[in-house]
């Protein structure tokens, strides 16, 4: 198609002028949705990384009665084995256990009084692949001869409250930014029909001298793009600066390491082409509606 | 080069703007379209711009059937056609040279082609000197020389002018006749729809007179109003333009030839 650049860049240069208050308008709202998307697709990625850490220190203790045979100490040492969730496993005999026990109750004189190595369960303390299994791991060992419990080890309920939270944080974060995305496509669309109407005139006598309609299409398809790219690259540039903040959040309260860049740029270009999405559609609709070619 | 075979074509209001017409034109020929004000010269020259699709029968261009023009051919066809209007509908903020290098441009003609051929076409109509003016710099007359001059400029096959001296004084109207005829001259079809008696008889063309959507006269050499048709006399009467005579004189003129299908002039 003999479209020439000049002539569309001019077009669309000059679109974009005459309707600026508009544009501006459009593209505003395009940054404002697309940061919100942006950071909501951070905030996921941080505490999924965390969530997954947390996840490879869960560990399993395994509580012997204090009279426990060794023969059903070697039987429970078989079943780990047997266990493939389970990497690696050491066993606290009743005085490296009788230790551990005085570090967790040094705030309690009392129960430290009563304790004495003998009555001190001894312990298999084991590392999971994963903590989703990891109650139903626990559970192959309780109730056999010996145990006094299997008991999993990792911090169940601050995950949950975590998941539950960022959860609730990015249905709220999305909801809004798909209210605001579609907005900017409406904005998107009425710019790209004042600007249909401004140059109505130019619009009959090129149909009138028989340009082709992709000729006359393509001038305001592309100014709608050109609205969605421009917001969706300021946006991009505000997600840059909520990545400082959120990394500052991660290294102040989280164990993760910050989000690698090799992540924040594929962010980045989600949240541009979510804007160049937004800026076609919109021109699109706006093209076939209200330009009659 | 343009035939209409039994082309009918109704609007919603369910009464024909034009029925049942089947007429030929030539290349080269100057024809003019008459009729009173809602007799189907507009949807006539629609018809022909495919902006509209007759309801039935057929028309040929260029030895296509545009009935049956893909849509996306629509612009191919509108650039063999030259369009002229009685408000000129030159873009107010662009030049006398850009209005018509606009034409050329949005086909995607090469710049260093528009640059010569607007110069060519705008000293063609007079023009030249006044390149660099805008639409409202000039006087009626100049602004409907730059709107044919962006309807020629590409060279079409047919020049369409729907009523383009319908603003003119007289004096101007002329000289805007003299430059179709000079573009005729060049080859080109020129049909106009008018409601200008004197123009019309003045030039002696074909004329091809429509009535409520129906084909009355095809005459070649005609005049506006035919001496035989009373209707038409009245309403030449009525003194559109420049009128000659009174009621006398039009029933004392001889009757002209009448032919339903014309043959060569």
């Amino acid at each position: 198609m003999a479209v020439s650049f000049d002539y569309v860049a001019k077009e669309t240069a000059a679109n974009l002028w005459r309707n600026r208050v508009m544009a501006l308008a459009a593209v505003l709202t395009v940054a404002v949705s697309l940061s919100l998307v942006g950071t909501a697709l951070l905030l996921r990625q941080v505490v999924n990384r965390q969530i997954s850490q947390w996840s490879n220190n869960v560990s399993l203790q395994v509580f012997m009665n204090s009279n426990a045979t060794s023969q059903q100490l070697s039987e429970i040492r078989v079943l780990i084995s047997q266990e493939p969730q389970i990497t690696t496993c050491t066993y606290l005999d009743h005085k490296a256990s009788y230790l551990q026990a005085r570090q967790v109750l040094a705030g309690e004189p009392t129960a430290l009084e009563a304790l004495t190595p003998a009555i001190t369960p001894t312990v298999f303390r084991c590392q999971l692949q994963s903590a989703n299994d990891a109650p139903a791991v626990a559970a192959i060992f309780n109730g056999v001869p010996g145990v006094f419990q299997g008991h999993a080890q990792f911090p169940a309920q601050s995950v949950r409250t975590m998941q539950r939270i960022t959860n609730i944080l990015q249905v709220v974060l999305l909801a809004i930014a798909i209210v605001l995305l579609v907005s900017s496509l409406v904005l998107i669309l009425n710019a790209i029909r004042m600007a249909i109407f401004a140059r109505r005139r130019e619009v009959s006598v090129m149909k009138l001298v028989g340009a082709t309609n992709w000729f006359i299409r393509i001038p305001f398809m592309l100014e709608g793009l050109v609205q969605g790219l421009v917001g969706a690259v300021v946006a991009a540039g505000i997600v840059l600066l909520s990545n400082v903040g959120v990394n500052y959040l991660v290294r102040r309260y989280l164990s993760s390491s910050t989000l690698p860049l090799g992540q924040l740029i594929l962010t980045e270009v989600v949240v541009v082409l979510i804007g160049v999405v937004v800026g076609v559609v919109g021109s699109t609709i706006a093209v076939r509606r209200f330009l009659d070619v | 080069m343009i035939r209409f075979d039994d082309v009918t074509k109704s609007y919603l209001t369910g009464i024909d703007a034009l029925a049942h017409i089947t007429l030929e034109i030539d290349r080269g020929e100057f024809v003019f379209l008459v009729g009173a004000s809602g007799s189907g010269k507009t949807t006539f020259l629609r018809l022909l711009l495919r902006e509209e699709t007759p309801d039935s029968g057929s028309i040929w261009v260029a030895g296509r059937d545009i009935g049956r023009l893909a849509p996306a051919r629509i612009p191919y066809l509108r650039r063999n056609l030259g369009c002229v209007f009685q408000d000129f509908r030159l873009l107010p903020n662009k030049t006398v040279a850009e209005n018509v290098a606009f034409a050329l441009e949005v086909i995607g003609r090469p710049r260093g082609v528009i640059k010569t051929q607007v110069t060519q076409v705008l000293d063609l109509v007079g023009l030249g000197q006044k390149m660099d003016r805008r639409p409202h710099e000039l006087s009626g007359g100049e602004q409907q020389r730059v709107a044919i001059a962006r309807a020629f400029v590409n060279r079409p096959l047919v020049l369409l002018a729907d009523e383009p001296t319908g603003n003119l004084d007289p004096a101007t109207s002329s000289g805007i006749m003299k430059l179709l005829e000079r573009i005729n001259k060049t080859g080109t079809t020129v049909l106009m729809a008018t409601h200008d008696v004197g123009i019309v008889d003045e030039m002696r063309r074909r004329v091809i007179q429509l009535e409520h959507g129906y084909m009355v006269r095809d005459q070649a050499r005609g005049i506006y109003g035919d001496a035989s048709d009373t209707r038409v006399r009245g309403y030449s009467s009525i003194g559109v333009g420049a009128v000659s005579g009174d009621d006398d004189d039009l029933v004392s003129m001889p009757r002209r030839q009448v032919r339903p299908r014309r043959g060569r002039r």
